[in-house]
């Protein structure tokens, strides 16, 4: 029964994101304000269907949703729709929902296509799962990981304005980039959302390690994904120091921010399907 | 002359570390030499696949990548470089902390973001001052007789935060350095009812002072109602001269710690004890499922392996006796518990039932600690860095004809131009609001 509503749930979501997107996109194209509120309140609805979902997970399973990639998608598509929305409603920014919500719906398409039923139901959890601080460590994840998707988002926008009108602060053009927010406030922002998300992803490095030396008596063993979120948190780092430093703001920012989400997402996939290691048990 | 020329070295030395572009350069290369790690099959995690590589890669260290001399030299380098990138930085970031100092020319008045308000002079000073109370600044003023400025700063311990993590940097690997060099690494497996001294277990690094013994009262690996595993559990004693000294039960994730030692729960397996009775003189043994440990009677060519045929309740084991290297058992059986069977004339075997065989990690690591502050460092650096960024405004009011005066303010523009330029333009607000 719970079962059968999850599906729902997740069934919701799905529609819920794809229809969004592609009224977020409508939207640049138009303007219409309906068109858009409607494209916020699908986006609500995702939001509220993957939390639905990831609950319901919880109560037929017993534990956090985090014994297979299924779950942990789920999660993370959780975590960039609430991230986006806070962006959207915070900085009033519509526009960027065209360039963010297309990461969701991949995942979830990825889910689709990848992952048979089997691979979907809830599992067993081996005892080194069975953690408090694997919760934390995931929540930090996902937290982390859906505001690197939003900085994401900025950067392709950013580069988008900048190859359509040039650094000229004159901003008579046409065509949707004009609906977007001014260069350097999209600059800003975009560094905003790293700096809110690195110090989590430090917190989430951390907690793998509290947890790691309490279920396997090392805090840090080199295994590939330890390693490559380590390589993420060093782009994003050289991201920041070189944005203060030496004001690598505007284009070279953006591409940093492009360059850093693509880590994160072979930190979450390339890892798992192309590199074995202590979180095998993810893929 | 060649004191000037050691004096010029140690200079440019210094220099050079004090670069952030080494320092960038530096996390640049470990990036890059770690994910070769990850590629590059390493020792710790496959060693089958890791002795294929190549022997050249292998001298030069690709198959155990993060444990090799040029690895450490990489870490220790950017240390070094943290180390003197912060001591460099130690007087600024105390002097715009503690003793900011006022604008005494228009000039010294950050001039990307400005604002000006013109008034009668002795208001603007007080409107200025009560503005910054209000808004929970710390101001420092230079009054001279033509002119008046002020600097003001709010969430001034923002500016310790980078400060901060980059020294948690150094926290970690010097934890890491005592870690390896006073800790140790180790593993045994033992079935319940045995006692291993704790010199004798398999190291992997360090080396083992302590002299107490390890007994195994129990070994289970238990199962929930729904048939998942719940956990491996194992009942220990430490026992020191033969006296318990300290007991637990732990399990995958809930370790037991004695005298800075900590076991964790890493991994079990199923196996039978015995009793070997050998010319009037009792063994007990016990060895693990499908001939994974064997035993040798005392004095004789014979090798007993065992494997279990049923469990639960009355336990079935089958058994084979080798003789020397031939390839053949030359004897081979079943034991319900309790039955005793001869073994080729020479001893008597009892089986005694199942017992679990557990295996324990066993690491000493008196780092852990500084790790620890290390990541709290680390994490309390960045909390101040990027979600306590300070505020700091200045400004100066120059008298013009008499009373009146101007004030000019301005911000500098720190890491976020655009919110920053708002709350200037919310303190002038509330300046000229006050002044009306």
């Amino acid at each position: 029964m719970l079962e059968n509503l999850e599906t729902v749930m997740f069934y919701g979501l799905v529609m819920a994101c794809t229809l969004s997107l592609l009224l977020y996109l409508t939207w640049l194209g138009t303007k219409k304000d309906v068109i858009g509120r409607l494209a916020t309140y699908l986006t609500i609805i995702a939001l509220l269907a993957s939390t639905a979902a990831i609950i319901l997970r919880m109560i037929t399973s017993g534990h956090p949703p985090l014994s297979n990639g299924y779950e942990f998608l789920l999660t993370f598509v959780a975590g960039i729709l609430a991230v986006y929305l806070f962006a959207e409603y915070r900085y009033k920014l519509r526009a960027l929902g065209a360039f963010v919500m297309p990461i969701p719906f991949l995942l979830l398409m990825f889910i689709i296509m990848s992952m048979g039923p089997e691979e979907r139901i809830a599992q067993a959890v081996p005892p080194a799962l069975k953690s408090q601080w694997l919760t934390f460590h995931v929540v930090t994840a996902m937290f982390a990981y859906g505001a690197f998707a939003v900085s994401f988002g900025l950067g392709i926008m950013y580069l988008m304005k900048l190859s359509k009108e040039g650094t000229q602060k004159k901003s008579n053009s046409q065509g949707i980039v004009s609906h977007f927010p001014a260069l350097e406030k999209l600059d800003e922002l975009a560094y905003k959302v790293v700096g809110f998300a690195f110090p989590l992803l430090t917190l989430c490095i951390i907690t793998g390690a509290i947890w790691a030396n309490y279920a396997w008596g090392t805090y840090w063993s080199w295994d590939p994904k330890e390693t490559w979120s380590l390589i993420t948190w060093i782009i994003y780092a050289a991201y920041l120091h070189a944005r203060l430093m030496y004001g690598w703001k505007g284009k070279r920012a953006a591409w940093m921010a492009i360059f850093g989400f693509a880590a994160v997402l072979f930190t979450f996939f390339g890892v798992n399907y192309f590199l074995a290691g202590l979180h095998s048990y993810a893929s | 002359m060649e004191e000037k020329n050691s004096q010029d070295l140690t200079e440019r030395i210094w220099r050079a570390f004090s670069s952030m572009k080494l320092g960038l350069a530096l996390l640049g290369i470990i990036a890059l030499v770690s994910g070769i790690g990850t590629v590059v099959p390493q020792m710790e995690q496959s060693p089958e696949k890791a002795e294929q590589v190549s022997k050249i890669w292998q001298t030069m260290g690709f198959t155990h990548l993060y444990s090799t001399v040029w690895f450490r030299l990489l870490l220790g380098l950017l240390c070094i470089n943290l180390i003197v990138c912060s001591l460099q930085r130690l007087k600024g970031i105390y002097l715009r902390t503690f003793k900011p100092k006022a604008p005494t020319t228009l000039a010294q008045v950050p001039q990307k973001i400005r604002f000006a308000v013109k008034g009668e002079s002795a208001q603007l000073q007080n409107s200025v001052q009560e503005v910054l109370k209000q808004k929970g600044f710390h101001s420092t003023i230079s009054n001279q007789s033509e002119q008046w400025g002020f600097i003001a700063i709010k969430r001034r311990l923002g500016n310790w935060g980078s400060f901060i993590t980059h020294l948690s940097f150094v926290v970690l690997v010097i934890g890491a350095l005592v870690g390896s060099l006073l800790g140790f690494k180790g593993y045994f497996m033992e079935a319940a009812g045995n006692t291993i001294p704790i010199q004798k277990i398999e190291l992997s690094k360090g080396k083992v002072t302590e002299t107490f013994s390890v007994r195994i009262n129990s070994a289970e690996d238990r199962f929930l109602p729904s048939g998942e595993r719940d956990n491996w559990y194992t009942d220990m004693s430490i026992m020191q001269n033969g006296q318990e000294v300290a007991r637990k039960t732990l399990s995958v994730n809930d370790p037991f710690k004695y005298q800075g030692i900590t076991f964790y729960q890493a991994s079990f397996a199923n196996g039978s004890s015995f009793t070997v009775d050998l010319k009037g003189q009792k063994i007990p043994v016990a060895l693990r499922d499908q001939g994974q440990s064997y035993f040798q009677a005392p004095g004789t060519d014979l090798y007993l392996v065992t494997a279990i045929k049923s469990s639960g309740q009355n336990p079935e084991v089958l058994y084979q006796i080798y003789k020397g290297t031939e390839e053949k058992p030359v004897q081979t059986g079943q034991l319900t518990k309790g039955q005793t069977v001869d073994v080729q004339g020479t001893y008597k075997l009892t089986l005694n039932g199942l017992a679990g065989f557990t295996g324990l990690q066993v690491k000493k690591d008196p780092g852990v600690a500084l790790i620890w502050l290390g990541c709290g460092l680390l994490l309390g650096g960045l909390i101040l860095a990027f979600y306590w960024q300070p505020v700091v405004f200045s400004g100066i009011i120059q008298a013009e004809n008499g009373t009146q005066g101007t004030l000019t303010v301005g911000a500098l523009s720190g890491k976020m131009s655009a919110s920053t330029h708002d709350a200037l333009e919310n303190f002038v607000n509330s300046v000229s609001d006050l002044i009306k």
